[in-house]
C-alpha cells in the first residue's frame, strides 16, 4: 500500500509539472479556454484508436489524440478566419462538435467494452498504479508514469530548445515574423505539444480536470513573478504542491483524487490571490486605503494653503466648519484632521488649523505636478 | 530610371485588399537610401498596411516589394522594425533587457540563446534612447514614453540598414519626441534609411526630408520642399487641412 502511496503520488505530480509546463505559454496567450477544447476534442481520436488496437495504453492512442487536438485548433482558426465569428464562439462551435462524435462512437460501439464515459471525463488516479509495465517477468512500474514521464520530457526538451522563440512569438508575433521566427510553425507547434499532454494527462486526471492542471498553476506563478523563466519554473512547483495536498486531501476524505487536486489548485490560487505582496488583493486594498488618506490630507493641505492670508482664511480653517467647505462627512473630515496633525502637516490654533512648514511644502508640491 | 542608382526599398504595384475592399491600391514608391521618410495621410489611408506589407507580414493581392534589389526573405537581417506601442501585451512577465535582447534574436537564428555579447549590445542601445537604468523593470511599469523607447532600442540593437517604425511618436511626451527625433536624424546621418509612419503634419517639415503622402493611393512622394505642398495636401486629405498656409 505504502508503494501505491507513493506511485499515486508521484504520477500526480509527474502529470502537473507535464501539464502546468505548456500551460504557462496558454496563460499568456489567453489561450487556456483552447485546452479546455482540446482536452474534449480528442475523444473522437481516442475511440478511433481505441477501436484499431482495443488497448488503451496503445501510443496510437496519443498519436490519433494529438492529431485531433491540432485539428481542434485549426478548426477554430479556419472558423475565426472567416471572420463571422469570434474566437470563443469559434472554439464553443468546434469541440463540442468533436466530443460529441466521440461520446455517439462509444455508446454505438463500445458499449461492453472497457472504455466508459467516467473514466474518459474524470480519468482515475486511484487506479493508475495497477496497471504495471511488465519486462522479461520484473515488474518496471505503472504504465502511465512512465507515459507521463515521458511527455514531460517531451515538453521540457521542447521549452528548453525553443525557450527564446517560443517567448518572442508569444510576446511579439509580428517581430517574430518579420525576423524569420515562422510564428504559426511555433504556435502548432505547442498545440501539438498541449494536445499529447492532454491526451496523456486524462488518463489520470479525466478530461475535465486536465484544464484545471494546465491553467491553475501558471495563472497562480503569473502573480507571483515579472519574469517569464521564473513563471515556469514556478508553475512546476505550484502543480508538484497541488498534485500532493490534492491527493492527501482525498486520502484524508476519502474522495476522488482529480477532484480534490483540482479543488487545492483553485485553493491555492485564491491564497496566492489574496494574499501576494505588492499585488494580492489585500496589498492592492491597503494601498488604496492608504492612498485615499494621503490624498485626503493633500486636498486639506491644499485647501488651506489657497485660502492661507486671505480675508475668508478664518472661515475657511474653523475645524468645526470644515466639513462643509469641503462636502466631507464630518467622522471622515475629523480623522483626516488627526491624521495631518499627527503627520504635522496643519497645526492647531484654537479652533482653526494653520498649515506647518511641511504642509505648505506638500500643498506646493501637489499643485506643481 | 537610372537603372544604376540603388534603391533601399522599391514597391512596385502594390495591391493590398482585404476580400475586395482594397487598403492600398497600385502603389508605387522609391526609397532612395540614407533618408528619413515620414508616410502622412488620413485615418485608414493604409500606412500601417503599407509598413507590414514591405515587412512580409501582409501579403499583397499584387505587386511587389524589393530591399536593395532582393525580396524583404534575403533581407530580413537588415531591416529593423518597430511596430505601434499598442500592438503587444505589456504584462508579459519580461524586463526592459530581455526585451531589447529581442532584437538580437534574428541575428542568432533558432534555438541558440542569448548571450554575453547580446546583453552588451542591449545595454548600449539602452544608453542611446537614456533607458540604462531601467533595465530590470517590468515593462508594464514603464510610462508610454518609456515603453516606445525601449521599442526603438529593440529596433537599434538588430543593426539593421533600413529602420520601419509605426507611429514611434504616438502617445509620448515632449520630451520622448525630441529624443527619437535627434536619434532618427543621428540613424540618417550614418547613412541609415528610416521610414516612419507619421500623424502630425505641423512636424513633418522639420522632422524630416522625405515625404509620402498616402491615401490608399500614393498621391505624392520625394524631398519635403518639393512634394508636401498644400495641393498634394488637400487631395490627400481631401481639404479637410486646416492649418496650411
Amino acid at each position: 500500500m505504502l508503494q501505491g502511496h507513493f506511485d499515486i503520488q508521484l504520477i500526480a505530480i509527474v502529470t502537473a509539472v507535464a501539464c502546468a509546463l505548456p500551460g504557462v505559454f496558454l496563460v499568456l496567450r489567453r489561450m487556456t479556454l483552447m485546452s479546455d477544447a482540446i482536452s474534449h476534442a480528442i475523444l473522437p481520436g481516442i475511440v478511433l484508436a481505441f477501436f484499431l488496437t482495443e488497448s488503451l495504453s496503445s501510443p496510437l492512442l496519443i498519436l490519433a489524440a494529438a492529431g485531433t487536438g491540432v485539428l481542434t485548433v485549426f478548426l477554430v482558426e479556419l472558423l475565426q478566419r472567416t471572420k463571422l465569428v469570434k474566437e470563443d464562439a469559434a472554439i464553443g462551435l468546434t469541440f463540442p462538435a468533436l466530443f460529441s462524435v466521440g461520446v455517439i462512437l462509444i455508446s454505438r460501439f463500445a458499449g461492453n467494452v472497457h472504455l466508459d464515459m467516467d473514466a474518459v471525463l474524470l480519468g482515475e488516479l486511484a487506479y493508475a498504479p495497477l496497471n504495471k509495465l511488465k519486462a522479461f517477468g520484473y515488474d518496471l512500474g505503472p504504465v502511465s508514469l512512465y507515459v507521463m514521464g515521458a511527455i514531460l520530457v517531451l515538453n521540457l526538451v521542447f521549452i528548453l530548445l525553443f525557450y527564446k522563440e517560443l517567448k518572442l512569438a508569444t510576446f511579439d508575433a509580428s517581430l517574430a515574423a518579420t525576423l524569420g521566427f515562422a510564428p504559426a510553425l511555433i504556435h502548432y507547434g505547442l498545440m501539438t505539444l498541449v494536445s499529447i499532454t492532454t491526451v496523456g494527462a486524462f488518463d489520470a486526471v479525466g478530461s475535465i480536470l486536465v484544464v484545471a492542471l494546465i491553467a491553475g498553476p501558471p495563472a497562480t506563478a503569473y502573480l507571483m513573478t515579472d519574469r517569464l523563466s521564473r513563471m515556469l519554473i514556478l508553475s512546476a512547483i505550484i502543480g508538484s504542491v497541488n498534485a500532493v495536498s490534492g491527493y492527501w486531501l482525498a486520502s484524508l476524505f476519502d474522495v476522488s483524487i482529480a477532484g480534490a487536486i483540482a479543488t487545492t489548485t483553485l485553493l491555492i490560487f485564491g491564497l496566492v490571490f489574496v494574499l501576494i505582496p505588492n499585488r494580492g488583493i489585500i496589498a492592492i486594498a491597503r494601498r488604496q486605503a492608504r492612498q485615499k488618506w494621503e490624498f485626503a490630507q493633500t486636498m486639506l493641505a491644499i485647501h488651506l494653503f489657497n485660502h492661507e492670508g486671505l480675508p475668508e482664511a478664518e472661515a475657511e480653517s474653523a475645524i468645526a466648519d470644515l466639513h462643509e467647505h469641503l462636502s466631507w462627512d464630518p467622522t471622515f473630515t475629523n480623522q483626516v484632521v488627526k491624521h495631518a496633525l499627527n503627520n504635522q502637516y496643519v497645526s492647531r490654533k484654537e479652533t482653526q488649523l494653520a498649515l506647518t512648514e511641511h504642509g505648505r511644502t506638500i500643498a506646493q508640491q501637489a499643485l506643481v505636478q | 530610371m537610372q537603372a544604376s542608382k540603388p534603391k533601399a526599398i522599391e514597391v512596385t504595384d502594390l495591391t493590398v485588399a482585404y476580400q475586395d475592399k482594397p487598403v492600398l491600391w497600385d502603389i508605387d514608391l522609391d526609397v532612395p537610401p540614407g533618408v528619413l521618410l515620414s508616410i502622412v495621410g488620413p485615418n485608414g489611408a493604409g500606412k500601417t498596411t503599407l509598413i507590414k506589407a514591405i515587412l512580409g507580414l501582409v501579403r499583397p493581392a499584387a505587386g511587389n516589394v524589393l530591399i536593395y534589389d532582393k525580396p524583404y526573405e534575403a533581407q530580413r537581417r537588415i531591416v529593423g522594425y518597430v511596430p505601434q506601442r499598442g500592438s503587444v501585451d505589456w504584462d508579459f512577465p519580461t524586463n526592459v533587457l530581455d526585451v531589447v535582447m529581442m532584437g538580437r534574436y534574428g541575428a542568432l537564428g533558432w534555438v541558440r540563446r542569448p548571450g554575453k555579447n547580446e546583453r552588451e549590445l542591449a545595454m548600449q542601445a539602452l544608453e542611446k534612447v537614456g533607458m540604462e537604468a531601467y533595465i530590470t523593470r517590468q515593462i508594464s511599469q514603464l510610462s508610454g514614453g518609456q515603453q516606445q523607447r525601449v521599442f526603438l532600442a529593440r529596433a537599434l540593437v538588430q543593426d539593421a540598414t533600413i529602420y520601419l517604425m509605426d507611429e514611434p511618436f504616438q502617445g509620448v511626451d515632449a520630451t520622448t519626441e525630441r529624443a527619437i527625433v535627434t536619434l532618427l536624424q543621428e540613424l540618417r546621418a550614418n547613412g541609415k534609411t528610416v521610414v516612419v509612419v507619421h500623424h502630425d503634419l505641423q512636424t513633418v517639415t522639420d522632422y524630416f526630408d522625405w515625404v509620402m503622402l498616402l491615401n490608399i493611393r500614393r498621391i505624392a512622394s520625394g524631398p519635403v520642399e518639393e512634394t508636401f505642398t498644400s495641393d498634394n495636401l488637400r487631395e490627400t486629405y481631401g481639404g479637410r487641412v486646416a492649418f496650411m498656409k
